[in-house]
């Protein structure tokens, strides 16, 4: 069931932020340089880190991602947001995030959702985010919308998140959503009531040149999954 | 480099890296997380005002007031609204004020934090992009004092380090002066030992150290003690462990042919009577024992009296020769003391022991001498067991009667000027060593030498007056011709520690000077006072003099003790020199003696001698240098 995030307090990523400062500390007192990250995507890597953690059942899943990156690849926009759309609404199914993480508000990587095969709707939506950025559609086309979605005709709301694609910044977006097949005009979705939305413009630009054990990431938790999508061989 | 300076240097890099490196980390670590901090609330600020502002009406009158809002009552250096084409809606910015840092330090810290930017909704489309700037001028402020406390605390515990440093390079430096100086002794071979240090590796050189310059004493100690059981063999009377009687006749003769201070003095012969009935009555051992103990006393007394020497001269006849002592009277009653003694320890027999006393002095001749002791003797013989006899010498004219005209003439003669004798020492290839100089005294119209007027200037305790216009006129002389210069003190000189600081400051008046001196002390001296001699050589060596011992032979196993002082040569006494050619146990002697010396960097140089031909042989015999009678210098350059 989605549900708008939770204000979290931040004390105990004040305590990996101290133990993060400490370490750069070191770092800085040894002359250490942290390494550039690599912004491209790192397929062995992946490979090795869905293996690890779901096995042969996720690895099946990324290669079948790694199949529709590479049929994708050169195809024209429409067909590269329908096709994404649909791979992730197919192969993912929606599950609340308490009965997949046991915890209340989890943001996962692609690649956890895919090897979980299941994830709620910031799941599918950063899938797809991630997914489309790869395929060569610029970051600031899109972004995650928190909107408030009405259910069937009743008058009961519930926090939801969707992707947009913006062709230009003022423009109307196209929304890509799981509880719905097609994509659609913003316009037409009169279910949906936009609040705010975010992507990772500026994150990801600097995220490039920062180093990987920057604390800053752990602190928001749309960072953290950055900074966990890096780590699994992401971006 | 020195060691000391290495150390100095070491530790002065390494507090510099310590302190240095910990500013730097200290304030980029402060610098990184200030950014980051900042880096947040600009993120956030931004986000946080987005969100409401998505959630209003877009009438640019309410931007403009949420902006302006947000903007005064924060801490903002610039808020800034752009529509999706990138035109600006609204710009708030304050001035960014940095107060009391300096300009360097904001050039050098510089923060570089980006602008947190979050984009406004409106329904669907976008409305604009927000970028925020927190004002941070604080900080570059908090950092700087922070530098400041830093760097105060740095000197304060850089100072303290410093002190501790000081400390204990102190440590180090004190003892290692020490070693250094041990070191220079053994590389001028005086083997001294010094305290060991704690120093633990300080502490390991100075035991290798010491145990070096004992075993060369230990050996000094060994050979000596050798050279000296054959000395003994050779001049010692077996029985009585005194002279023999060719020895002692060398030694009176030496005496009385010298200019210097043993030329006058009483000479004594004292003999045990009836020798073959007491020999009878208690046996060839007791008899032995017997006169031995007449020998000890008589020995013990010339000791008591300063240099003077016993003899035995065959049977029951012992002899003692007291230089210097010019009263007979005196010496008889001493004599006829220590003798009443050893009667009385006598039980078995009764003793027969007669004396006879005669004043001698330079220009008598030996032989006279012991033939009017003899008749003497032969008298007191006649006359009872403990008579005694003052024998007629040949006849002499007081030169002053009282002592009050003694001391009047002595101090004018003093005053009016020491004349100085020349004799040379020369070595093997005939050059220079030095000039000895026995002191003159023009008394009564003549210049007198010593034999005449040493003994009244004992007994007047004018030496240290003497010695002292003695030092002062060589002084002078060396001053005048450049040639060194060498000259005795008196033991009570060098006792008097008042002489020795007066001549100090008269050598570091005459520094150039002084370093041409060489000063000697009769070998008695080190046996009586060893530790007077010793600071007489600490005082005086700095100025380069040389200082020496004369009459060496008869404690020359106590070489040993003097090694550490530094001695610059040693005389060796006549007797053992006299007919040296003649006698292959002498050779032996001096030669093992002119070894031993140069071993430990002392000149050997040997006094009395008559003839070329033994000059000769004596450098073969590995003497540095000789004088004597039979010495005389040819026109050479001196050395």
């Amino acid at each position: 069931m989605p549900r708008p995030p939770p204000h979290h307090p931040v004390s105990p990523g004040r305590r990996r932020f101290l133990v993060g400062l400490g370490g750069l500390l070191l770092a800085t007192g040894l002359g250490l340089r942290p390494g550039l990250v690599d912004a491209n995507l790192d397929p062995s890597r992946l490979r090795q880190s869905m293996q690890r953690r779901y096995g042969q059942g996720g690895l099946a899943v990324l290669e079948e991602w790694f199949a529709l990156l590479d049929r994708l690849r050169g195809a024209d926009l429409q067909t590269r947001l329908r096709e994404v759309n649909a791979f992730f609404n197919r192969r993912v199914r929606w599950v609340d995030d308490i009965d997949n993480w046991g915890a209340e508000d989890h943001w996962a990587t692609p690649l956890e959702t895919m090897g979980q095969g299941q994830g709620d709707c910031e799941d599918y939506s950063i899938a797809k985010y991630v997914t489309l950025k790869q395929l060569g559609v610029p970051g600031q086309q899109l972004r995650m919308i928190y909107v408030r979605a009405r259910i069937g005709r009743s008058q009961i709301t519930q926090a939801h998140m969707v992707l947009g694609y913006y062709e230009t910044p003022g423009a109307e977006p196209l929304i890509l959503d799981n509880l719905v097949p097609s994509i659609t005009p913003a316009s037409q979705r009169t279910d949906l009531d936009p609040l705010f939305s975010f992507n990772s413009q500026g994150l990801w630009a600097g995220g490039s040149e920062q180093s990987r054990a920057d604390p800053l990431a752990r602190l928001s938790r749309w960072r953290s999954v950055i900074e966990r999508m890096r780590e699994q061989g992401f971006i | 480099m020195s060691l000391i300076k290495q150390l100095w240097l070491t530790i002065v890099v390494l507090l510099l890296l310590a302190f240095g490196g910990s500013l730097f980390i200290g304030v980029s670590t402060s610098r990184h997380y200030i950014e980051q901090e900042v880096q947040i609330k600009n993120a956030d600020n931004a986000n946080a005002l987005a969100l409401s502002m998505s959630q209003l009406d877009k009438d640019p009158v309410t931007i403009g007031l949420l902006m302006a809002a947000q903007f005064d009552t924060g801490h903002y250096r610039l808020i800034e609204l752009r529509d999706p084409a990138g035109e600006i809606i609204d710009r708030r910015e304050g001035s960014e004020r940095v107060e009391d840092v300096p300009s360097w330090f904001v050039d050098l810290v510089r923060f570089e934090v980006p602008p947190g930017r979050a984009v406004i909704q409106d329904g669907w489309r976008q409305y604009g992009t927000l970028a925020l700037q927190s004002q941070h001028s604080f900080a570059y402020q908090s950092l700087w004092q922070s530098t400041l406390a830093l760097l105060g605390w740095f000197a304060l515990a850089g100072a303290i380090s410093l002190l501790l440093a000081a400390w204990i390079v102190r440590t180090i430096r004190r003892p290692l002066k020490a070693v250094v100086q041990q070191a220079r002794d053994i590389g001028d071979r005086r083997f001294t030992t010094s305290e060991e240090p704690r120093t633990r590796e300080l502490k390991e050189v100075v035991q290798a150290m010491n145990q070096l310059s004992g075993s060369v004493r230990d050996m000094l100690g060994r050979e000596s003690e050798r050279l000296d059981q054959l000395r003994r063999r050779l001049q010692h009377d077996a029985v009585t462990g005194v002279l023999n009687r060719e020895a002692f006749l060398g030694q009176l003769r030496n005496g009385l042919e010298s200019s210097g201070r043993q030329a006058s003095g009483t000479l004594a012969l004292v003999r045990l009577a009836r020798l073959g009935e007491i020999s009878e009555q208690l046996g060839h051992a007791d008899t032995d024992a017997l006169l031995k103990s007449l020998a000890d006393s008589l020995d013990q007394l010339g000791k008591v009296r300063g240099d003077g020497v016993a003899g035995r001269l065959g049977g029951g006849d012992f002899a003692l020769l007291l230089p210097g002592n010019l009263d007979p009277a005196t010496v008889g009653r001493d004599i006829t003391q220590r003798l009443q003694l050893l009667k009385q320890d006598e039980s078995r027999v009764s003793l027969g022991l007669p004396s006879a006393l005669i004043a001698y002095s330079q220009g008598d001749r030996a032989s006279a001498l012991m033939a009017s002791l003899d008749g003497a003797l032969a008298t007191a013989e006649n006359r009872g067991d403990l008579a005694q006899l003052v024998a007629e010498g040949p006849e002499r004219l007081p030169l002053f009667t009282s002592h009050a005209e003694w001391r009047r003439a002595l101090e004018d003669a003093m005053q009016t000027g020491v004349y100085l004798g020349r004799f040379p020492v020369l070595d093997g290839q005939g050059r220079l060593l030095h000039l000895e100089c026995p002191s003159r005294l023009r008394l009564k119209g003549e210049w007198r030498n010593a034999g005449v007027f040493m003994p009244w200037i004992s007994r007047l305790e004018l030496d240290a007056a003497l010695d002292m216009a003695v030092a002062r006129a060589t002084l002078k002389e060396i001053a005048r011709h450049g040639k060194p210069l060498g000259i005795n003190l008196s033991p009570a000189s060098v006792r008097n520690a008042r002489f020795v600081l007066d001549l100090r400051a008269l050598m570091h008046s005459q520094r150039e000077a002084a370093a041409k001196l060489w000063l000697e002390v009769p070998e008695s001296m080190v046996i009586h006072d060893l530790e007077s001699f010793r600071s007489l050589c600490r005082e005086l060596q700095p100025f380069g003099c040389r200082l020496g011992l004369e009459h060496v032979g008869r404690e020359f196993r106590r070489i040993s003790d003097l090694q550490d002082l530094g001695l610059a040569y040693l005389k060796i006494d006549a007797s053992l020199v006299r007919g040296v050619d003649a006698s292959p146990e002498q050779q032996t002697i001096l030669r093992g003696m002119a070894t031993l010396c140069h071993s430990i960097g002392i000149l050997a140089i040997a006094e009395g001698v008559d003839s070329l031909q033994e000059s000769e042989l004596l450098y073969e015999l590995g003497m540095d240098g000789v004088t004597g009678p039979g010495v005389r210098q040819h026109d050479r350059p001196g050395g």
